[in-house]
């Protein structure tokens, strides 16, 4: 892992040494994370290029909010830039890496306690290096009665994964809408409680979101505002059972009809969980992955996999070209008349076949159930032999069957043009909304995939923003190119983030970059840099 | 391989002495630290374990059931990452179980050996 020594941009190595030692007397020696070791540790391990580029000159890591207080303070004194992670586990949009180049990664990962478990109002306290796996322990502990809901995989951050905009599988799948209540440290080291936590002694403040006022929590997401030091997550209490339905239609022209059917099923909550519609590539390389095979299995040829080749697949195994799932949680007969909604639904679609199961209360949870935090979905990312990566490029649109497919060809296309095989889900999120998830894996080890990865991330931006598309999340070294698709009146959004960051970041501290939001001090520079990627 | 733990553990039955409570203290950590974290991937059937057979080949997937582990090769993976497995970092794994899990993985199997 060698590495030549990195410094946050424009401070010099005297000045660096000078912050790490005022980091230590904050955190102890031990914390301050800068051998070659542990920046190697801090990179991007799903890079798809030269990690190196984004490559971090040390980390630090606090363990409490006073701690958190007094670094941000002192990387303001030297103009040092902070990348605040909660575990750093977004792998496939950058893992624990920062944007800039020569950040200090602030790992909040040791913040790891749980604070409050409260099973009457079905809330949970937590600090950022609470992963699902810790949250999911620590509520069977309290006796399970309340449910997590864990995206896949599950070894991120549950405070990590709602900022991001993360999903899960049940009915509290939407992770930033189960937000309610946080406390944020600002980038001059002021901490600020949102929502009825502003009130002094209030024990509302995981009950009600609004407060009094403007409603911040969101402001919070997605944004390099503030360092989010603790948050309030909404819990399902356990239902009385759980029902799986996996649902297929058999020719490639069906994906309008399966969207057109699901799309008043879900809007009316008879689906009351976000659902995942696998398109035929998808379905044959997933569970060939989980099997631990790669391409190669079934295909030694240069381009995109062939359309024919992934039919006849999924004929041997008599499998419909679309398939859709998901998770509905009820009692049983809440479950029945789900159901039968479903079916009826479904009766009017020729050739759909439907497969179902339940769980019901007392009998041990299934994998199927997805409100066990796992990494098996992992499997996938040594597609073509490891070491492998994979980067998403997921525009949101709205279940109208119509326009689903269209903006799903216009993917496909180009993932052909580019030789690529075309991985998509269609993952619901809300009532109202999908994304088309188009999964980009590579081999991390040639340069030359990494290399067209990255452009045909690049064009298919464009290509998206042309039609009138946003995506929901982005890579690192995307965050600009996603950025410039919200274009609206000449980026009057970015315009308002970046009035916002001057604002209460004037000096550029907190995370420069993050969802392309630059401090005025960097945004010549992201502006010649824009177009000029490759 | 199989024959060979199956025999091991009815030995193990009949002897009533081995597993799990013949582990040291430090190996007993390990194996907490281990199925806390490690087994996500590496219990049979899941993709590091898919991995490793692949690289290597079946008797070498199942981390658990290795006898050819050394404490330092251990530490290195988890800390600089091997194929497509991610390094873990000290705030999430600390050294000293990292030093657990070398020593419940790299444990003494006579038996076996």
């Amino acid at each position: 892992m060698p590495q030549s020594t990195v410094l946050p941009p424009g401070v010099s190595a005297a000045d660096f040494k000078s912050a790490l030692r005022a980091f230590a007397q904050v955190v102890g020696e031990q914390w301050v994370l800068a051998s070659d070791e542990d920046r190697h540790s801090y990179l991007d391990a799903f890079a798809p290029g030269d990690a190196d580029q984004h490559a971090s000159s040390a980390g630090i890591a606090p363990q409490s909010t006073e701690e958190v207080q007094a670094v941000v303070k002192i990387a303001a004194g030297y103009g040092i830039p902070l990348w605040p992670v909660s575990s750093g586990r977004n792998l496939a949009y950058g893992g624990s890496a920062p944007v800039l180049r020569g950040s200090v990664v602030l790992d909040l990962r040791r913040m790891n306690r749980v604070l409050e478990i409260n099973e009457q109002l079905g809330y949970a306290l937590v600090e950022p290096g609470v992963t699902f796996f810790a949250l999911f322990d620590a509520l069977q502990a309290a006796g399970g009665k309340l449910w997590i809901s864990t995206p896949a995989p599950g070894w991120g951050s549950v405070i990590g994964n709602a900022l991001e905009h993360g999903v899960g599988y049940t009915p509290y799948g939407v992770h930033a809408d189960t937000i309610c209540g946080m406390e944020v440290v600002l980038a001059d080291g002021e901490v600020v409680r949102t929502g009825m936590g502003a009130v002094q002694g209030s024990k509302e403040w995981q009950a009600f979101k609004y407060g009094y006022g403007p409603v911040w929590d969101l402001m919070f997401t997605q944004s390099n505002f503030g360092v989010v030091t603790k948050m309030g997550v909404w819990l399902m209490p356990q239902p009385e059972a759980v029902a799986n339905y996996a649902i297929s239609v058999p020719d490639y022209r069906d994906l309008a009809v399966l969207v057109d059917t699901l799309r008043p099923l879900r809007l009316n909550d008879t689906i009351n969980a976000d659902y995942t519609i696998q398109n035929p590539f998808r379905s044959v390389m997933d569970e060939l992955s989980m099997q631990g095979k790669t391409r190669e299995t079934i295909y030694a040829g240069a381009g995109s996999l062939p359309m024919d080749l992934i039919t006849r697949e999924l004929k041997a195994r008599n499998r419909g070209m679309w398939s859709v799932g998901f998770n509905l949680f009820d009692s049983d007969k809440g479950l029945d008349l789900r159901e039968a909604a479903i079916r009826e639904a479904f009766s009017r679609v020729p050739g759909s076949k439907l497969q179902t199961h339940r769980w019901h209360r007392g009998e041990p949870m299934e994998s199927w159930m997805r409100v066990t935090p796992a990494l098996a979905p992992l499997a996938g990312v040594d597609w073509y032999g490891g070491p492998g990566g994979h980067i998403n490029f997921a525009p949101v649109i709205a279940p109208i069957g119509e326009r689903v497919t269209q903006l799903y060809e216009a993917i496909y296309k180009r993932f052909i043009e580019y030789g690529i095989d075309y991985y998509c889900g269609l993952l619901n999120i809300g009532r109202r909304a999908l994304v088309v998830n188009a999964v980009t894996f590579f081999n991390r080890d040639n340069a030359e995939m990494t290399r067209k990865g990255r452009e045909l991330y690049r064009v298919l931006a464009k290509d998206g923003a042309a039609l009138g598309y946003g995506d929901y999340r982005a890579h690192i070294s995307f965050m600009d190119d996603i950025a410039a698709m919200y274009g609206y009146n000449d980026h009057a959004l970015r315009r308002l983030n970046e009035r916002i960051k001057d604002a209460l970041d004037p000096k550029g501290i907190l995370a420069p970059g993050k969802q392309g939001i630059w401090p005025a001090g960097l945004r010549g520079a992201a502006a010649a840099k824009r177009g000029s990627h490759t | 391989m199989k024959s060979r733990l199956a025999l091991w553990a009815l030995l193990c039955l009949s002897a009533g002495a081995c597993g799990a409570d013949q582990l040291t203290p430090a190996q007993a950590k390990g194996k907490q630290a281990y199925d806390h974290i490690c087994i996500y991937c590496h219990s049979p059937g899941v993709w590091g374990t898919n991995r490793l057979a692949r690289r290597m080949d079946k008797d070498h997937a199942v981390l658990e059931n290795r006898t050819d582990l050394t404490a330092a090769g251990i530490r290195a993976v988890v800390r600089a990452g091997i194929g497509s497995m991610p390094p873990l970092r000290r705030t999430e794994l600390s050294d000293a179980d990292v030093d657990a899990i070398a020593a419940y993985l790299t444990r003494p199997r006579s038996l076996e050996q």
